[in-house]
Formats: structure tokens, sequence, C-alpha cells
């Protein structure tokens, strides 16, 4: 016969401990009266109601604690005191964990600051999430490619069929020289435009209406820095709108505007604007739907922008407006926002122009600042946990005084945020010193925003973050030591502590330096790839040749530009092309005799002329070159034609065969007369395709191919180079370059990427060192008089250097074996962008292996040496 | 002499643990009360009275022994104090003063 139960767990859980006895006794003590007198059942709903009249306060209420219990913040001084002590009294671990620490969280910094600056790209715009870009899926010959540039009456026409479309601005390209009286500059950025540009995009106009210029076909706007070029210094103070511009010798123009400079942050980069009106007036093809020139930015009505459903109802819509204009056509736009434009543009044949950078690069270097920080956080935890014995006795007098567990992990933790601040701020010196290294790496203007109040509160959260991932472990192991356990004295409290977390920490430095190594044989690969590139015969002799742009009427007099330069001294040969050799993707559709109806493909081509051959040094397979003696060769009816192997191969032919056939090329009907061996025309990312050359001496040239004597100097052929140029072509400046070299800068994001790995991988392994370092001291000292017995019995030196350090090599194999697999997939990976690429070999791995233990032996055998060197007398005298 | 502190409940608790020294207790108040009164009184009620009692100094109290019905628990018992015991007798001269004020004839016509 019991009280509900129910009721009594009501009452235990409010009614105050010390009165609960006496309470519960009289509740049960009426119970079994009442039982008595009325009945079970009575009884218990009395029981309830006699439960809830002890709801009052009196009972509620809690007993005050006897003795008084100290806020958080009594022990602070305490706190900080001891961590002062701790980090004097250690101070090798202590520079080990800052250093370490501090390295790593400037990797992290410089990252940070890295990709901030990759994401803050043409942020600036205030339309920024509503402008798009109109992009098409354009049908080949050879399937579907994707391409950045659209036909010229699109715009206009999405204005009117749209009501989504608030505005449209079409962007393309030009070159050539402004003038100015007797000034003339050349421009580095020509763009042409809709007037909405201005609208669209924030470009303000420093001089000048913005609402109204480029609005007529002759109107001009130059940038700042063009300004300057053309007027002078003191331009600003001039009233130069609507000053006479030279641009072209038919048109005369006038100054509408001064834009300030485009932020550097942009993708859009000019200094010269046209307005496409004039482009409509001299160019038919620009009112053309079937020729794809121009990128169309659509600026989206507020509202639509996002991912809404409006806004894929309108791409759907958006997709068929060719076809609509084109029944013929099988191209269809979409749209590219304009967040993806800079990071994540993949287009083909180069129709994608101005500042472009990768997504899997700014990924990569994350994640490599990531691991470096990973490291450094490891290296702490580390060192915290191993020297958790010297401050067993701490916690043991601290727990039995009456600390808390709780106030105890505020201590370690207050401590790890201690050395993490310490860290930080040796890492803003690092980093202020380095970044001159750290912007040659990425190429970049950065510098520490210290002005700014997000970077200070990045940076507060950073240290928060980290000294809770570096404390968090240490805080709780520490504070978890039972006092007895470790003041007892007679159990070897020290060696208890020093086992307890071992494996975990083991575990830790197998993730550290698996990580380490796997960036070493990732920057090993990369090396190796790199110099394969370098050392790829291409199928032409690149040393020693320059290219020299033709600009204006000189494209058409190339030839006699030719003959001039041929008599320079120096010069051994000389030839007139349209392309210079580097990433050439011109390329149109073909016809040959015997294509099946089905056969289709695009041929990259290039107009040379017949010194072509010898200037490059390429070879041929079958035939003979163009000659200039006979006059077939150039004729418009029946020409002749140079194909590389690879077309031949396509058109399924040997070299030998291919000799006679009959091609058809833009138009005209022509023979191969000769096949030449395949070289690399674009960068080995991608394999060689099919090629045809054209010899057309009364086609535009626009460059000219210039081989060196051996021997001579480069700098005087340049010079000679320079004054016939000027001969020629007075207005418009010189420009040349090296073919090797430019082809060089095509892989200029892998060597970069390449050297941002291998410092990063050296890092790694520097910071993953000295926390092996401060392990391999501190087991050292632990074990100092098991050492000094093992030297009174006779150990040697030898034996005793190889018994500290096999279990730390032991570790280091462990992560070489996890590393590899990781390694190889990654580098892997990365290897498929290429065609041409290397294998990945085991010595890579050997290598990278090799090194990381040999630098750990050193570092461990350093520690255990100057352990088996001591005079065991002294350390086993102070017992 | 502070009266205003003792309420009507009160005084009637006082009374009680008065009455049933030596082993007046929250039960057997209560009980007692429901015996006289036939009004429920709950142990909650009672012990609360008995705290405040005891802190303005008219009641002691000590633990007593434990029984098998308290499930082992032990008992708190009361005591009057010697200014509990001024007090009570100093409202009963009040009452009684009052009541010997009181013409007999209207006593008469309420019974």
């Amino acid at each position: 016969m019991n009280p509900p139960r129910l009721a009594d767990r009501l009452l235990t859980w409010f009614c105050a401990p010390h009165l609960r006895e006496e309470v519960l006794g009289d509740l049960h003590e009426r119970y079994a009266l009442r039982v008595k007198g009325r009945g079970a059942t009575k009884a218990s709903g009395r029981y309830w109601l006699d439960v809830l009249a002890y709801v009052r306060p009196e009972f509620i209420k809690r007993k005050p604690e006897e003795y008084p219990n100290p806020a958080m913040t009594t022990m602070l001084r305490s706190y900080l005191t001891i961590a002062l002590r701790t980090l004097l009294k250690n101070k090798g671990y202590s520079a080990i964990n800052s250093v370490g620490l501090a390295l790593g969280i400037a990797c992290c910094m410089a990252i940070g600051l890295y990709v901030v600056d990759e994401w803050q790209y043409d942020r600036f715009h205030a339309n920024f999430n509503r402008i798009y870009r109109a992009v098409e899926h354009q049908k080949q010959a050879d399937g579907m490619h994707n391409v950045a540039v659209t036909p010229g009456p699109l715009a206009p026409t999405l204005t009117k069929d749209f009501p989504e479309v608030e505005q449209t601005v079409r962007i393309g390209r030009w070159s050539g020289t402004v003038g100015y009286k007797q000034k003339v500059a050349e421009a580095t950025g020509m763009l042409i435009v809709d007037p909405s540009f201005f609208q669209v995009f924030d470009f303000p106009l420093v001089a000048g209406n913005a609402r109204k210029a480029l609005s007529s076909p002759n109107e001009i706007v130059i940038s700042e820095s063009m300004a300057e070029r053309l007027f002078g210094l003191n331009w600003a103070q001039q009233p130069i709108v609507g000053q006479p511009i030279e641009f072209t010798k038919d048109d005369h123009f006038t100054l509408a505007g001064v834009a300030k400079n485009p932020p550097v942050r942009s993708h859009l980069q000019f200094d010269v604007l046209l307005p496409y009106k004039w482009l409509e007036k001299t160019d038919e093809w620009s009112q053309k739907w079937n020729s794809n020139s121009y990128h169309t930015y659509i600026l989206l009505k507020p509202g639509l922008s996002d991912a809404s459903e409006d806004l894929a109802r309108f791409e759907t819509k958006l997709s068929g407006q060719l076809k609509h204009y084109q029944s013929d056509t099988e191209n269809t736009l979409y749209l590219q926002p304009l967040r993806d434009i800079y990071l994540r543009s993949v287009f083909d044949f180069q129709t994608d122009w101005g500042k472009r950078s990768d997504i899997l690069y700014v990924r990569i270097f994350l994640a490599v600042g990531f691991i470096v920080l990973l490291i450094a956080i490891v290296n702490f935890i580390n060192l915290a946990t191993a020297r958790a014995s010297q401050r067993a006795r701490e916690v043991g007098v601290r727990k039995t005084i009456g600390a808390k567990r709780s106030g105890l992990i505020m201590q370690f933790l207050g401590e790890s945020l201690l050395m993490t601040s310490l860290a930080v701020t040796i890492s803003l010196v690092l980093l202020q010193t380095s970044m001159p290294l750290f912007n040659d790496l990425t190429a970049k203007s950065l510098e520490l925003p210290l002005h700014e109040p997000m970077f200070w509160l990045a940076l507060f959260g950073l240290t928060l973050v980290v000294s809770l991932l570096t404390g968090l472990y240490p805080a709780f192991f520490l504070s978890s030591f039972r006092p007895v356990q470790v003041l007892k004295g007679t159990v070897n409290s020290l060696g208890l502590s020093v086992r307890s977390g071992r494996r975990f920490r083991q575990s830790l430095v197998v993730g550290q330096f698996t990580l380490a190594i796997a960036l070493a044989i990732g920057s090993v690969v990369i090396y190796r790839q790199l110099a394969f590139i370098q050392d790829k015969k291409l199928g032409f002799d690149q040393s020693k040749l320059l290219y020299v742009r033709m600009k204006g009427d000189l494209r058409f007099n190339a030839l006699r530009l030719k003959r001039e330069v041929e008599k320079l001294p120096g010069v051994a040969r000389v030839s007139a092309t349209t392309s210079d050799l580097v990433d050439i993707t011109n390329s149109s559709n073909v016809e040959w005799e015997g294509q099946q109806p089905n056969d289709a493909f695009l041929i990259t081509n290039m107009n040379v002329d017949a010194d072509f051959v010898s200037t490059t040094g390429m070879q041929l397979a079958a035939g003979r070159n163009f000659s200039w003696r006979i006059p077939s060769d150039t004729s418009s009816t029946m020409g002749a034609f140079l194909i590389n192997e690879t077309a031949a191969r396509r058109m399924g032919w040997t070299p030998e065969q291919a000799i006679g056939k009959r091609i058809r090329f833009w138009g005209p009907l022509g023979r191969v007369v000769g096949v030449l061996k395949d070289f690399h025309f674009r960068p080995l990312r991608v394999s060689i395709e099919p090629f045809l050359f054209r010899f057309r001496p009364d086609n535009a040239y626009f460059n000219m191919l210039v081989k060196t004597a051996p021997g001579a100097s480069s700098e005087r052929v340049i010079a000679g180079l320079s004054s016939a140029y000027k001969k020629f072509e007075p207005v418009s400046s010189f420009q040349y370059g090296f073919v090797d070299q430019d082809l060089d800068a095509q892989y200029r994001t892998e060597q970069r990427t390449g050297r941002i790995i291998l410092y990063f991988s050296i890092l790694s392994i520097f910071v993953s060192c000295l926390g092996l370092f401060g392990l391999a001291a501190f087991t050292a000292e632990q074990r100092t008089k098991e050492i000094g017995v093992r030297k009174v019995l006779g150990a040697s030196v030898a034996s005793i250097v190889t018994l500290l350090s096999k279990d730390f090599l032991k570790l280091v194999f462990v992560a070489i074996v996890l590393a590899c697999p990781l390694a190889w997939y990654a580098m892997n990976r990365w290897l498929q962008d290429f065609a041409y690429r290397v294998d990945i070999e085991w010595w890579m791995f050997a290598l990278a292996g090799l090194l990381s233990v040999t630098i750990a032996l050193l570092t461990v055998s350093f520690q255990s040496i100057k352990a088996a060197l001591m005079n065991p007398a002294k350390s086993l005298r102070s017992e | 002499m502070r009266r205003s502190d003792l309420g009507e409940f009160e005084e009637v608790v006082l009374l009680a643990v008065a009455a049933l020294s030596p082993s007046a207790y929250s039960v057997s108040i209560a009980e007692e009360l429901e015996h006289e009164t036939g009004n429920a009184v709950s142990t909650g009620a009672v012990h609360a009275a008995l705290q405040r009692l005891e802190q303005k100094g008219y009641l002691r109290s000590e633990l007593g022994e434990a029984t098998a019905e308290r499930g082992g628990r032990r008992k708190r018992l009361f005591t009057v104090t010697a200014l509990g015991g001024r007090v009570l007798s100093d409202v009963r001269a009040v009452r009684n003063r009052l009541w010997d004020r009181i013409i007999p004839n209207i006593r008469l016509e309420w019974s």
C-alpha cells in the first residue's frame, strides 16, 4: 500500500533537499492514516492534493550553501599568474607552440586575404545581384561548345521581348591607337559598348554626362589613365570634354567623358570606350545573327534575381531566343550570373576575354592553408597533453582545495586563449613582413587591412576558434585527473598520465605527417609536370624566335617589312603569319575529298608564307613546302594547303596519301601539297588537333616571326626591328615578344600553384617537425632516469638513440603509407587536366617519404643523442 | 509586543502545538484541526505555518523518531517556547476581556 510514486517524484523534484525527509515522512504517515480510514483510492486523491499544497516558496527555496561560492572571476588572477609562470618556466615548449601556431595562423590569414580578394571581384556594382551574361551553347561540327559571345542583334530583342529585362549592354573588343593633337597612345583595353554601360555597371564618369555619353556614333570615352597619357598630368584642370580625338582616318571622334579607372577587382578592364553605334556603321557583321562576337550583359528587374522560380522560367524562355530569330540555328542561350564570371568561366574558342581566375585554385589554396593551421593546432594539443604530468599535481591540489572541474576547464581554455593570442600577434608581424613574398607568389597586391573593423572581428573570431580547438581536448584531459591518484605519490602518477592519451597523441602525429607528406608528394609531382612541359618537344623550335605584331595598314604591307627585316644583321629567317604560335584557337569547318555525309570536324588554321617552315623549324612528313615560285600555291581558285599529320589521319589518309587530295576551306577548293609533322599549337592540357596552313600573301598578316641567328644579340635585333617597323608604321607602337616566353606564360597558374604548394609543404613539414621536436624532448626528459640506468648497465649511445627514435620514426612510416594513396588520388585528378602528362612514379613517393623521414630523424635524433650523451652519474644522483 | 504578526491560522496552529505537546508535528496537528473544525487541513499548510512560527521564535523544533508508516523518515516535533506561551496567553486575555464585555442578552440571541 504505497502512495502514488509520480506524486513522490514530483515532490522530490521541487522540494528543497533539506526539507525532503520530514515532508515526505509527513505525507506518507498521513496517507497511511487515510488508507485506514477511507480506503486507498480516496487516500491517493487526497495525497495528490497534499503534495500540491507544498508548492510554496518556503518549501521550494533551497537552503543557502554553508560556504560562500566564489564567482568565476575570483580566480582569474590566480589563473593568469599560473599561466604566465608555466609559459616562462617552459620557454622551449612555449616557443615551439607559439611559433608553430603563429606560422599556421599566418598561412591561414594570408590565404584568407587571397580568397576574400578573389571573392570580392565585381561586387562593387550596385546591381551586382541583378546582372547576368547571356552565353551560348553552340553547335559545331564536332559537338556542342560553350561560348561567351552572342550575336549583335540579340540584345535589343531581349529588352523588347522579355518584360523581365530592364536593360542590356553589348560589349565588344577592339584595338588601336587614339590621338589628341600630337600625342598618340595605344589603348590597352578598348571596349565597344552600348550607352547603357554606365547605367548597368558602376563605372562613374569624372567628366562628361553618363546619361548621354556614347549615344551617338562618333563619341569616345577614355579612362583617367588614358586622359593622363593624352592630356598630361593636369588633364582634370583642362576642359577636355568635347575635344576632338583621332582614332580612324575616316571618322572624327569627340571626347564625351572621362571614366574613373576601373577598379582592380573588376573582370571588365578598359581605357577606351567606343559606342556600339559606331560599330554598327562600320562593321556589317555587328548586325547579323550568324556572327558571334559580343558579350551580352542583362540587367534583370529587381525581384527576379537569385535562384527564384521566375528566374528559371525566364532562362527557359531565353534559351529559345536565337531560334526565334534565326530558324536554322540549334544554338541555345543560358544565363551566367555576374558573380560566376570571374571565378567560374569555362568557355571555348577564347571567346571570354578579360581578367579570369579559377575556383579550383582558390579551393586548393584554401585546403592547403587549413592543412598548415591544422598541423599547428595538433602540435599544441600534443605538447599540452604530453606535458600533462607536469600539471597533474597542480590539478590535484586545486581539486583538493575545492576547485570544480568547470573552473579547471576554464583555466586551461584560458591558457590556450592566451597562447593563441600570443601566436596571433606573432603571426601579424610575420604576415606583415612576408606580404611582399606572398604577393609575389600569388601575383596580387594584397595588404593587411589593418584599419578595417571586419578584419579585426575576423581575427578575433579566428583567435577564439583556434584557442577552442587547441584547448578543448587538453582542458578536458587535464581536468579529469583524480586528486587521490595524482597526489598519492606511491602510484607513479607521472607515468600514468603520460601513458594515458598516448594513442591519441600518436594518431595526431600520424595525421600531421600524413598531410605534410601528401603536400610534399604533391609538390614533387607538380614540379615534375612543369619540367615535363618545359622540356617537351613542341614540334617546332621556339628558342630565339621573336614575334612582332603587325598593326594598322602594316597588316597588308607585311611582306615589304619582311624584305627589310631580312637584311638586318643577326636575323636568320623571317616569316609573315596570322598567328604567333601561342595557343591558336581559330577553327572552322572543312570539307575534304571522300568525306562521309555525317562526318565533320573543326580544323584550326593560320595563314603563313613560304618561309614559315624554315623559320619555325617544323618538319615535313610528306610532300613539299609552299613556294614563292609556284603561282598556284597562292591562287584563290585552286590553291595549296599544308596540313598536319593529325588532320591527314582525321580525313582518313596517311601523309603520303594526303598529297594531292582536294580540300575545301573557307570557299575555294585547294590541294594538299604537304603534310607537316604534328606540333603543339595549344597548351599541353589539350591534345593535338587537326591543323591547316594557307598561303595568302594578299590577305592581312597579323604577326611576323623572326628567328635570330645563333650568337646574335637579341637587343640589337630588336632595336633593328623597331626602327624598321617605325619606318612603315610610325603611329602605332612597336610590340614584340619571345615565343618561348609566351608559351611558358600559359602555365603561369600551374607554376604559381606549384610554388605555393612547395612553400606550404615546406612550412607544414617544418611545423610538424617542430611538434615532433617538442615531443621528443619531452620523452627524453621523462626517460632520463631510465637512460641513466641503461648506461650504467652498459648500453651504448647508439642503442639508446635507436631506442628513443624508433617510436617516432614508426609514426612517420605509418604516415607515409597513409599519405601515398591520398596524394596519388589528388595528383592524378590534377594531372587529368593535361592531355600530355608525366606518370606518377614510385620514386616521387620515395623521394618525399625519404625527405620527411630524414628530417624527422634529424629532429628526433638531436634530442635522443643529447639524452644519450648525458652523464648517468648526473641524471641518477638527484633522487 | 507586535500583535499583527500572528495570523488567525497561525494562532490556531500555535494553540494546537500547545495542546498536543509533546508529540506535536505536522500530521498530528493537521489531523487534530481537521477533526476539530471539520474542514480539510493539509500538512503543507500546517508545516508552512509551523515554519513561520519557528522563525518568529514562538516555537522550537527537533527531529523525532522514525516510524514504519513514514517510510523510516524522522518527524519534526514542535514545542512552544516561553515567548510563544506568553503570546498565546496575551491573545487569550484580550479575547477574554472582550467576551466579558458582551451584554448577556445579546449572547442569548445567538444561541
